[in-house]
């Protein structure tokens, strides 16, 4: 089987096939998607599960007469096509009338492929193996012992409508996670690309074995308010939750979100962005209903100054769309694609010197929305914490559980990193910085 | 399918597996949301492919297609196998799996009423009537969903088992928001985030009622906006059975996959507790604790008739009066303890690789009462219905957040409070359980969001569990 994507050209074909099956009169919306995913686990210092798979996805939405279907199909061969059609146009059929969501018309973006690389289509089960072979060594040789993953994939859309949309785009993301273990802790790292060829093996086996040998023996500390170091692992999941919580049109339309506009709510170094057309987000250059996605700048120096919308909320709020939606319709409203927070003047040194007591935090784990509109969030710390006292590095404590609100967290700011590193997470990825804040509440 | 089945051991075979099996499946899914009285969504969904999965050189390759061609399945059988001879470089120890005979046999989910049978307009209409239950003054935001999912599906491998099933699901649920200044609360039913699901027909969704409560969770919502916060302190916690079983998905479904204990995830969903040399000895909890893991239950979303190993569904005890005594197993898993496997492997979909997931797992039903544990409770509270949840790598440290609680005055259900969280460490927390109630009020529930393994899988996994009492929790408001 080979790995290799169809075109965007043959994408589009299909997709212009399965509008001409609509019945005249329909608006119509199709998104033809194929991806090609391969990826190696691996613990114990060896490859325990490896797996590669294809599959293309066809969804097409119709409209006619105030009603509404949509219909998806992860199927392949004769009759597929015809049968996604049908299944749409009778769900439409049966919908009762409403005011359903129209397909958009063309924006005249170009569909500029930011993030894809052929070298990361490319990579074989053997090369997966012999990078993580590597890393296994390198543990081993320390007395450690490797986990995690390698994985490469491969994404290629088309999007075309009645309304005249017609445009295609690929992305690609090669991700290398690895966690090390000793007798008595863990650590963790991971980098990812657009480019395979673009990971530092030898820097991120470097970076774990020596953080693992450090967190070993940790003692336990007393929960309570500390200064943090978070790194940019821990930023990055952090960014993450608020743009789940509270950065999309919706939540503020449904007065979900923290978001006051014009208002102080951050330390004044906070610059937010969210922007996909950097590389290492891998993005496509357009969203879920083919809108070509835009910077949106979220945060100005600590100042709320702008969500991320879809159609539907930029037409409740009287702006246009930010090219931020979901597959419509749908009942979540817009997310971030890719947030960046500015990177400051500082580094991971200079933090940990400027702390009296704090802790120096690798890796926030199962992080959960506790209250949404306060921004608080609860979870873990996890695979290398750290006791900071008088501006050094004393010891790794164990792991702590946290409850803090990340508004709140941004504005006790005391430095950030001027270095950003792209982190993959649950809900994609961010680029984000060291950063030395100085209040994060610890719990239990 | 058998066809199919047939060409892809065949073809992994001949590329040098040692051992084959592969699933062939079909899914189909449907989903119907209103919003705010309003059809917002009404999506089907079809799905197929072949799972390929390979021991070559004792270690493991698998490969997903949805070509079931010849010349398809040959390409996904030939890069399973040179998966895995790519991983027995790294190789520490050889892949072993524990006996498991070969089965011929059929299973379908028992449906009164195919959930599929039941036409769009009468799905439209009960959702419309349970929407406008929820329309009262004050909330913002009505959701209502019904979804249902039939998986068809033949396993076949290469020592002979060839086993077809078709798994049916259905379920439904409501959401009522309500929003003032600087506080936002939500009561769902029956269940949170997104619906209550169950291996059955339509005949689920019209035991639930939603009509007749989305009134109650309505006007739930909008009082917890003015309610008390939750008090802080050391107390006794009672739970109802949803947020119980929530309670016993995270902190002891998961520390009993025993690939988790031997490290398999530990860069990802983490490791467990509940290390070997425990079993049989370690006191889990209390003894009114006994927990199952049981494929067989009636209605569970881990209910089938064999696992995506083509092992049989059965129950095994993994809290047996508090004393922890076994583990979710697979066949690779169980070799390592001379044991054969619990049935417990299965995969999201075609293309997913199958790895130990709960089943049914079971807080089995006690002698108490829910009236009973509040009349017999001097202070405290009552929680319902799962808001928030977190648990450490190891599955001790946990924090939950419900919907609603009320707080409990000398034996009776007094003052509504909002935003309570509840903490603690699973042996600690469940040895200070002294009351489960009894059959009368035991339920099987779903949980359809757990998340496992990489590439990530999705997978459906249902627990038995009645409403219970802890004492001396750590209790406090967001």
């Amino acid at each position: 089987m080979s790995s290799e994507l169809r075109t965007r050209e043959q994408l589009l074909a299909i997709a212009d096939r399965i509008i001409d099956r609509t019945p005249a009169g329909t608006e119509a919306e199709v998104t033809v998607t194929e991806t090609a995913t391969a990826l190696t686990r691996f613990a114990n210092s060896a490859i325990h599960q490896s797996v590669a798979d294809r599959a293309l996805r066809l969804r097409l939405r119709v409209v006619r007469g105030g009603r509404s279907g949509v219909a998806e199909m992860q199927v392949v061969g004769d009759g597929a096509e015809a049968a996604l059609a049908r299944s749409a146009e009778a769900i439409r059929a049966h919908s009762p009338q409403g005011e359903p969501v129209h397909p958009i018309p063309p924006d005249g973006g170009a569909d500029i492929e930011h993030g894809y690389s052929e070298v990361t289509e490319a990579v074989t089960p053997e090369e997966r193996a012999e990078a993580v072979a590597g890393i296994c060594a390198a543990a081993d040789s320390l007395g450690q012992k490797a986990f995690g993953t390698y994985e490469t994939a491969v994404t290629g859309v088309a999007m075309v409508s009645t309304t005249g949309l017609h445009r295609a785009a690929r992305s690609s993301v090669a991700e290398l996670i690895a966690v090390c273990r000793g007798g008595d802790g863990s650590a963790y790292g991971a980098r990812h690309s657009a480019a395979a060829s673009s990971i530092d093996v030898a820097a991120l086996t470097a970076e774990v074995t020596d953080r693992c040998a450090r967190n070993q023996g940790a003692v336990a500390t007393e929960p309570g308010v500390y200064e943090v170091v978070l790194s940019p692992y821990a930023v990055g999941e952090m960014l993450q939750y608020l743009g789940l919580v509270g950065l999309g049109g919706l939540a503020v339309l449904e007065q979900r979100s923290f978001m006051r506009f014009g208002e102080r709510l951050m330390s004044e170094s906070v610059t937010l962005t969210d922007d996909v057309r950097r590389p290492e987000a891998a993005p496509l250059p357009f969203d879920g209903e083919g809108a070509t996605t835009r910077p949106v700048r979220i945060i100005e120096h600590g100042v709320c100054t702008g969500v991320v919308h879809d159609s539907v909320t930029a037409a409740r709020a009287g702006v246009e769309t930010t090219g931020h939606s979901l597959p419509q319709p749908n009942s979540d409203g817009p997310f971030p694609r890719y947030l960046s927070l500015a990177g400051g003047d500082s580094d991971v040194d200079s933090m940990v010197a400027a702390c009296q007591r704090g802790l120096l935090v690798t890796r926030l784990w199962y992080v959960r929305p506790v209250h949404p509109l306060r921004t608080i969030i609860t979870g873990m710390t996890r695979d290398g914490t750290f006791l900071i006292e008088r501006g050094r590095v004393v010891r790794p404590v164990r792991d702590l559980r946290f409850t803090q609100s990340i508004v709140e967290a941004l504005s006790e700011v005391r430095s950030i990193g001027s270095e950003q590193l792209s982190t993959r997470g649950y809900f994609g990825a961010t680029l984000a910085p060291w950063l030395h804040l100085g209040r994060f509440a610890f719990s239990s | 399918m058998r066809d199919i089945a047939e060409r892809a051991l065949d073809a992994a075979g001949a590329a040098g597996a040692a051992y084959a099996d592969c699933r062939v499946v079909e899914r189909t899914t449907q989903a119907v949301m209103v919003k705010n009285g309003r059809v917002n969504n009404v999506t089907e969904f079809e799905d197929a492919g072949v799972g390929i999965r390979v021991i070559v050189d004792g270690a493991w390759g698998f490969c997903g297609t949805q070509r079931t061609d010849a010349a398809g399945l040959e390409g996904a059988a030939r890069l399973a196998v040179r998966i895995a001879r790519a991983s027995a470089r790294t190789a520490v120890a050889t892949v072993r799996l524990a006996p498991a005979p070969a089965v011929t046999a059929t299973y379908a989910t028992p449906v009164r009423i195919d959930p599929f049978s039941v036409s769009l307009d009468r799905k439209i209409e009960l959702l419309l009537a349970a929407d406008a239950a929820m329309d009262v003054a004050g909330v913002t935001t009505r959701l209502g969903s019904l979804g249902a999912v039939r998986r068809h599906q033949l396993f076949a491998s290469s020592e002979g088992s060839r086993i077809t099933q078709t798994i049916i699901e259905t379920g439904g649920g409501l959401d009522a928001t309500a929003t003032a200044e600087g506080e936002v609360q939500s009561r769902s039913f029956p269940n949170s985030f997104g619906r209550q699901q169950v291996t059955a027909g339509w005949e689920a969704v019209e035991e639930m009622d939603l009509p007749g409560n989305g009134r109650r969770i309505a006007e739930e919502a909008v009082a917890l906006l003015s309610a008390d916060l939750c008090p802080a302190g050391t107390m006794t916690l009672i739970l109802d059975a949803t947020q119980a079983a929530l309670q016993v998905h995270e902190s002891c479904g998961h520390p009993t996959e025993l690939d988790r204990v031997l490290g398999f995830e530990a860069a990802y969903a983490g490791t467990s507790f509940l290390m070997p040399d425990m079993l049989g000895k370690f006191r889990y909890g209390s003894e009114a604790v006994t927990i199952s893991a049981d494929a067989t239950s009636a209605g569970g979303l881990g209910t089938f008739g064999y696992d995506d190993e083509g092992v049989a569904a059965q129950r095994t005890l993994l809290i047996d009066q508090g004393i922890f005594t076994g583990y979710l197993t697979s066949r690779e898993t169980a070799a390592g303890f001379d044991a054969p496997s619990g049935g417990t492997v299965r995969a999201e979909s075609w293309n997913r690789l199958p790895l130990i997931r709960m089943t049914n797992i079971n807080l089995e039903p006690g002698t108490s009462s829910l009236e009973e544990m509040i009349a017999t409770t001097e202070r405290g509270v009552y929680l319902e219905t799962n808001r928030s949840w977190s648990i450490d790598d190891r599955r001790l440290n946990f924090q939950f957040g419900t919907q609603v609680g009320w707080e409990i005055r000398d034996g009776r259900r007094a003052r509504l409070i909002r935003n309570p969280l509840y903490s603690g460490s699973t042996p600690r927390f469940w040895n200070s359980c002294d009351a489960v109630a009894g059959p009368s009020e035991w339920r099987m529930y779903g949980v359809i969001n757990c998340g496992k393994g990489e590439p990530g899988q999705v997978m459906h996994v249902g627990h038995g569990a009645a409403p219970c009492r802890f004492r001396d929790v750590e209790v406090r408001p967001a």
